[in-house]
């Protein structure tokens, strides 16, 4: 039952996305975000739309998959374009009832407004379709390097993450163990009303915490065994290299953005 | 209780790239108080199979049939089909939550909705099966617990729903051999009450010893069913499978190879060592 849930949705491929450098993509994201905000018109988002269909085809991700990203966040992108129909207050006033008023300009924020959250959407999903979750967290290390200089602890971090990331399908994994293994004596996960089912959560609540902090202790004890000792003077097994692709990539971004800047502009 | 299973399929991930057939057909028919032993290498369906004889999870093609109920349909009683079997998980003692053991042991009756007397009697008559004194164990936290005692307390926590039908999955892994023997003692005293056992193994020693018919899983399917004889005599076709014969079996091949008489089909212990004693002149050992 559990086993439905998809977290990190990386599509594992070896597509020209799939290969570029994790920093390189993390980097060009922030650029594509800034510029999803700098569009002014829809010649802009034609743009951009032309970009991300461009890079989709390259990734051989299905669109159902990138599409997918916008489904549990429609609402909040319906709420936003109906929200600011009716609270934008333009000039040329299209429609009037009672206290809602509808101006041509508001619609033309709302539609923009929309755009850009799908946009964003789409775009960082396209991302994280083609990243695994650890390339992602050895690109933030790597990229917050600099951060060390005051301090912070940027490796330690990071380790967190990929163990935090590590763990996700092995505790969905035990959870659904645990559930089985209590329906079978008869538990009840699914009916009743708040309270009782809050109470039903007792039994799986309790093993998942104590198998958690077993596998804590035991991992722990493992990495100690092989002389963990944190970040200093570690070395990596697969080193992170900017090549052709990644060249390639950046020539891409930096079109989409003079065109950007061009469309604005004009 | 008998229970059948027809043309049982299960499918995981159906229609995605992720499809596996982990039950593919799977029939067979199961009388009031046998012991099946159930083997097969890891990943040849033998959890899969067993979830779905107390509807845990439900079959994507065929049926499972217990006591004449269906357990495909969806107007079947769940309850009642848990109630009637009781299933023990690998590792059974990381399902534990109470603060005491009396409480954990208490969960499945409770849920079966027995008034508390009726729910401290069957504590205390679980708790005199696994062995554990009351006195000493019930208001104790099952965490403070030995390895083997939390086995025990959660396999206790089973036994306690009275089930007719029992199934465990490996009940005996991980422990020492002095846990492994209590264990399967239990199982064995708990099948002598006249009530029908399912034990998954991956020890032919101890399917060998108890069971009264042998299911063979292989890649999802049914491959064998008979009495311990009949699976065992098959040396070569459990190996091509990744599965062995008890180590006595082996020891009496090895025996007979080099000129001993000893009679076919020897897959105990004691088979041996009748076996053995007869050969020597049939003295009983002192």
């Amino acid at each position: 039952m559990l086993k439905d849930i998809t977290l990190g949705q990386f599509f594992p491929g070896n597509s020209a996305v799939h290969r570029m450098d994790p920093r390189v993509k993390l980097m060009l994201m922030v650029v594509y975000i800034a510029l999803v905000f700098l569009v002014k018109g829809f010649l802009g988002y034609a743009i951009l739309a032309a970009f991300i269909a461009g890079t989709a085809f390259l990734s051989r991700i299905k669109p159902k998959f990138l599409l997918r990203s916008v489904k549990p966040v429609l609402f909040i992108v319906v709420m936003t374009f109906v929200l600011n129909i009716f609270f934008y207050r333009g000039e040329e006033l299209l429609f009037q009832w009672w206290i809602i008023r509808v101006y041509k300009e508001g619609i033309r924020f709302a539609v923009f407004m929309a755009l850009r959250l799908v946009f964003l959407l789409v775009g960082t999903s396209l991302l994280t379709l083609t990243t695994s979750p650890m390339a992602l967290t050895d690109a933030l290390e790597r990229l917050l390097k600099p951060l060390n200089a005051i301090r912070f602890p940027v490796h330690e971090m990071a380790m967190m993450m990929t163990i935090a990331l590590r763990f996700i399908p092995t505790l969905l994994e035990e959870t659904d163990k645990i559930i089985k293994a209590q329906t079978a004596r008869g538990a009840d996960f699914d009916t009743g009303n708040l309270l009782q089912r809050a109470k039903a959560m007792v039994p799986l609540l309790v093993p998942l915490f104590v198998s958690a902090f077993r596998r804590a202790d035991e991992l722990a004890m493992a990495m100690e065994a092989r002389c963990y000792h944190g970040g200093t003077n570690r070395t990596r097994m697969k080193q992170l290299h900017v090549t052709g692709i990644d060249y390639a990539g950046i020539a891409v971004v930096a079109v989409t953005t003079g065109l950007v800047l061009l469309e604005r502009l004009l | 209780m008998p229970v059948e299973a027809r043309e049982l399929t299960h499918t995981y991930n159906a229609d995605s790239p992720f499809e596996s057939t982990a039950l593919d057909k799977v029939n067979f028919k199961i009388q009031d108080g046998e012991f099946i032993g159930i083997i097969g290498h890891t990943g040849s369906g033998k959890s899969t199979l067993i979830q779905h004889l107390n509807g845990l999870l439900k079959p994507t093609g065929g049926t499972v049939i217990v006591n004449g109920m269906d357990l495909a349909d969806k107007s079947t009683n769940m309850k009642e089909v848990r109630r009637t079997i009781g299933l023990v998980f690998q590792y059974p003692e990381y399902q534990l939550f109470e603060e005491t053991v009396e409480k954990d042991i208490a969960f499945g009756p409770k849920n079966l909705g027995l008034d508390e007397k009726k729910i401290a009697a069957r504590v205390r008559d679980a708790m005199r099966l696994v062995d554990l004194d009351y006195a000493q164990f019930a208001n104790k936290s099952p965490f403070e617990l030995s390895g083997g005692q939390k086995r025990r307390v959660a396999i206790a926590g089973v036994l306690a729903m009275e089930p007719d039908i029992l199934i465990l999955d490996e009940p005996t892994a991980g422990l020492d051999p002095y846990g492994r023997d209590y264990i399967l003692s239990l199982v064995e005293n708990w099948h002598k009450l006249g009530r029908t056992i399912l034990m998954v193994s991956h020890s032919m020693d101890d399917v060998a010893r108890f069971a009264d018919r042998i299911f063979v899983m292989n890649h999802g399917r049914l491959e064998m069913q008979g009495t311990p004889d009949e699976v065992f005599d098959q040396e070569e076709r459990l190996r091509a499978m990744g599965l062995d014969v008890p180590a006595v079996t082996t020891l009496a091949g090895e025996l007979s190879r080099r000129g001993f008489d000893l009679p076919r089909h020897i897959h105990t212990m004691d088979e041996m060592e009748r076996a053995l004693l007869s050969l020597l002149g049939g003295k009983e050992h002192a």
